[in-house]
């Protein structure tokens, strides 16, 4: 197959999980359990994606010593409680994960 | 009431912060894509077909390392399988909309158009024009992923890799998130759905993050049902 058929298929089955939910053939009210449920897709989606980032190394191991992205996401943590701001958690996240390692932690 | 240009413009307002996260992640993805083999336009184009962050890099890692099609289709589908869920969770606002309208919208539904819009569609301030709001996430996201792949591309491996760039993925998501976790049963979601992803961490597909989310969900939701917070449904 070639490289570029490959990436239409991924892209139709891509644009497919995105639109089959827009389609209308799903009920008109949805179950209030379904809709309590779909309250925690962000929480529940986006959660396991900055743990593994952080967290899990490229050979595939889990790090928790000798990780510098645990102490700076931690700060991030803090710091977007606090200020609620993209922009600033995002420069301190990586001011503290450059800070260490640039002064060898 | 807010005008349609009112919704674009705080969509478009909304999700400029998330730039500062999506820039390095656009030149992590067209600096590996690149590396892995394809060439800049195949790189670039990805970004056009696909126009999603982590299954790109994952579809650029695969690439590099000879994987057979059928297992790059379905880890690119399962990867992406999480954005049923966002279009499930949005339907109930866009499903009466044009053709056009659903079309365009699922085209530019990711993460970080999601996660903002979803605020903006829960916030209770009624208007005809939320789909506008969406437009406005999705489109300035597209076009700054765009610009950040060719530019990435270009640059192919002049950024030093010890800059580690491509934290600024989780950083943007903590932002996003950090602040919205309160109640109970939305700390035992993320608690449940973020340890899951590490014991599961090296499932096949990636299928860790699928697992996840239906761990974190099903926790969110009996956490929730326990405590009768009927606050979940309200925001609808």
């Amino acid at each position: 197959m070639s490289l570029f058929v490959l990436m239409c298929l991924c892209g139709a089955l891509t644009f497919s999980a995105r639109f089959l939910p827009l389609t209308g053939w799903l009920p008109a009210k949805l179950p209030a359990w379904f809709e309590r449920a779909m309250y925690f897709v962000p929480i529940a989606v986006l959660t396991p994606i900055i743990t593994h980032s952080v967290m899990v190394t490229a050979d595939s191991g889990i790090a928790f010593s000798d990780n510098l992205r645990l102490p700076a996401a931690g700060l991030a943590i803090l710091v977007a409680l606090l200020t609620r701001s993209v922009i600033i958690t995002l420069i301190v996240g990586f001011a503290c994960l450059w800070g260490l390692n640039y002064f060898g932690f | 009431m807010t005008s349609a240009l009112d919704e674009f413009k705080r969509g478009l307002l909304d999700e400029l912060p998330l730039q500062i996260g999506i820039i390095p992640f656009g030149l992590v993805y067209g600096i590996l894509g690149v590396e892995s083999g394809m060439s800049i336009l195949e790189t670039c184009l990805l970004s056009v077909i696909l126009f999603g962050g982590a299954s790109q890099i994952v579809f650029a890692q695969l690439v590099a390392s000879a994987t057979p099609a059928g297992v790059i289709l379905a880890s690119v589908s399962t990867i992406n399988l999480r954005h049923l869920l966002y279009g499930l969770s949005l339907a109930s606002y866009l499903k009466n909309l044009p053709l056009r309208w659903r079309v365009l919208l699922a085209y530019l539904l990711t993460d970080e158009a999601y996660a903002m819009s979803i605020i903006r569609f829960r916030s209770g301030q009624p208007s005809d024009y939320l789909h506008y709001h969406l437009l406005g996430t999705g489109l300035l996201l597209f076009i700054v992923w765009q610009i950040s792949t060719i530019t990435g591309a270009f640059l192919g491996t002049a950024v030093p890799a010890s800059l580690q760039l491509g934290f600024a993925v989780p950083l943007s998501f903590i932002a996003v998130l950090a602040p919205v976790i309160k109640r109970r049963a939305e700390i035992f979601a993320a608690l449940s759905a973020g340890i899951t992803a590490l014991i599961l961490h090296d499932m096949v597909w990636q299928l860790w993050l699928i697992c996840a989310a239906i761990i974190g969900i099903a926790v969110g939701w009996a956490v929730s049902y326990l405590d009768k917070d009927n606050q979940m449904e309200a925001v609808k």
